[in-house]
């Protein structure tokens, strides 16, 4: 037996196949007093049956934060959580928050340095200096 | 005579009778021996006085305009071991979980709840995904070890077991199971939320998962590491190749409850293989819902899009001993000429970083290459690249396998490239 096997586990690229939506649950939470919550309660009463039906993929839940500014919570399928306070905010800005929210794959913000990253070998190989007729300088 | 109805072979999974109890729906009361108080008590008056006190605090809750009850619950749901299926229509986040796989409408989301009982959280089979997870299981299987076998037609078999297993092995499917978001209850029970994963850490529950046999050695083979040859790995064991044993987490009962729940957030090593194992059941079981309810090119569709996309380096794979011998072992056996190492070209062969380029070479045709920072490793290396090159040949990315031509309207089956086996170099492990 001359051949014998590592243990690998294959790796998921979300996309390629099926693609997951990766906020999996948005809490809402509002005020029934308070002045800064008057336009999240406009959102949930005008704008979120609406949006809430067009995401199935997604968990929506309201609640009462009794005293305090209204607050849109996103959690992500990594376990992380995103938490944007939308106080005195009109309904359509709060629908955009909330689309933000659900656009977001949870991880923390990076800056990209490159266009494309990708696990795949690359195509054309890797350059070598012992391979070729060398360059005349 | 009677045309079989292939699709229809696992419908009574979906309400599965036991002999004892027919004519009972999965919808009906659940008759089991479990005690009817919802909470355990010590003795019966304790149990008494406990009941009245709850019952005024429900009362106290209920009548409460500002905290109107979340959920109506059945009185005695806690005392069962799972959720009652009709609980499943109300639970949001299993309603995410069907659109988030972009499920059809033809699984209901009673049965989608079902998948996510492991056996360790309920024994009953008509309420635990067993049944679901072995249908899922032998199709995972089944179109995964398909596409290696034609795509890959020349892997060595050790390679293909650990592809196979770095496929659609637990490991893979649990990572699966976590990309769909899927959360598990800290504890099972009858009023937690249907779209929680639920097994128990307590009781390990004996789901037979897959074929295969337990050989009657078996207590040797552990005693004494017995060596399984791959020929009978394929006849006795499981999918993966591994030993089919009994009871996989048996040792667990010896073992003191300290050791079982670590304290720590990442569990024991007992805990996460557990939790491994219900992820990768409740996957499973996924498919086998796919299948009972949609059909078979539904659930290729779902396999290909889940599990088949999945990146695996294959030749990452291979560990090699001897290659250079094993390439030459090849060479005669093709009736190629003798493969010869040559080297291509080289640097600072004085300095302290040295390269050398080696291929190896049989006639004029360049079997394989490598480089490394001595003339000895770089030709072991150029073997293993000529090796790995001829496992590794394959017919392209976009090949048919047999379960196309169980569509009626395609075109005739082109027989498959099927290779005459691996290389078995003679006196291989001499050098160990």
């Amino acid at each position: 037996m001359t051949v014998k096997a590592l243990k690998a586990v294959s790796v998921g690229r979300n996309g390629v196949g099926a693609f997951i939506l990766q906020c999996k649950r948005i809490d809402l939470h509002y005020c029934d007093w308070a002045g800064s919550s008057k336009g999240m309660n406009g959102f949930i009463k005008s704008l979120l049956p609406k949006f809430a039906a067009a995401h199935p993929q997604i968990e929506f839940t309201v609640s009462p934060r009794p005293s305090k500014h209204p607050v849109a919570i996103g959690h992500y399928i990594n376990g992380k959580e995103k938490a944007i306070c939308v106080r005195n905010m009109e309904p359509y800005e709060i629908l955009k928050k909330v689309e933000l929210l659900r656009d977001a794959n949870g991880e923390k913000l990076k800056r990209l340095h490159k266009n494309v990253t990708s696990i795949n070998e690359s195509v054309r190989g890797v350059w070598s200096p012992y391979h070729g007729n060398g360059m005349q300088v | 005579m009677k045309r079989l109805r292939v699709d229809r072979w696992t419908g009574q999974l979906v309400t599965a009778t036991r002999p004892g109890a027919a004519g009972v729906s999965s919808s009906a009361p659940r008759f089991r021996c479990v005690a009817a108080s919802a909470r355990r008590c010590q003795s019966t008056a304790a149990a008494a006085a406990v009941s009245e006190s709850v019952a005024a605090a429900a009362d106290l809750v209920d009548n409460n305009p500002r905290f109107p009850p979340l959920e109506n619950l059945p009185p005695q749901v806690t005392s069962w071991p799972s959720p009652p299926p009709e609980r499943a229509l109300q639970s949001a986040k299993l309603a995410a979980l069907h659109a988030r796989l972009a499920l059809s409408k033809k699984i209901p989301l009673q049965t989608l709840a079902r998948t996510l009982v492991d056996a360790s959280a309920d024994p009953n089979p008509r309420f635990n995904n067993t049944n679901l997870a072995f249908v899922g299981q032998t199709l995972i299987n089944y179109h995964v070890s398909e596409q290696l076998m034609i795509q890959y037609p020349r892997l060595p078999m050790e390679i293909f077991y650990a592809a196979m297993k770095g496929m659609a092995g637990p490991a893979p499917l649990f990572q699966i199971a976590k990309s769909w978001g899927i959360e598990s209850a800290a504890v099972p029970g009858g009023e937690v939320d249907p779209g929680l994963l639920q097994f128990s850490l307590d009781a390990t529950g004996d789901a037979i998962l897959g074929f295969g046999y337990s050989r009657a050695e078996q207590k040797y083979i552990d005693k004494y590491k017995f060596r399984r040859s791959v020929a009978s790995r394929v006849v006795f064991d499981d999918d993966f190749g591994d030993a089919i044993t009994k009871t996989e987490f048996a040792s667990n009962e010896t073992e003191d409850d300290d050791h079982i729940h670590t304290n720590t957030s990442y569990g024991s090593a007992t805990t996460r293989a557990l939790a491994e194992k219900a992820h990768a059941n409740h996957v499973r079981a996924v498919v086998g819902a796919i299948y009972t309810h949609c059909g078979r090119e539904a659930v290729k569709a779902f396999v290909k899009a889940h599990v088949l996309s999945r990146k695996l380096d294959l030749h990452k794979l291979f560990v090699f001993s001897d290659p250079t011998r094993e390439l030459s072992t090849l060479c005669a056996r093709e009736d190629f000429e003798k493969p010869i190492a040559r080297l291509l070209s080289e640097t600072g062969r004085l300095s302290r970083t040295p390269v050398f380029v080696v291929g190896i070479f049989s006639g004029k045709d360049k079997l394989g290459e490598g480089s490394a920072a001595s003339l000895d490793h770089a030709r072991r290396k150029a073997a293993m690249n000529a090796l790995k090159s001829w496992y590794l040949y394959s017919p392209g990315e976009n090949v048919r396998v047999p379960s196309d031509m169980l569509n009626e309207e395609t075109r005739p089956w082109e027989p498959a490239y099927i290779d005459i086996g691996e290389v078995i170099a003679r006196g291989g492990n001499l050098r160990r």
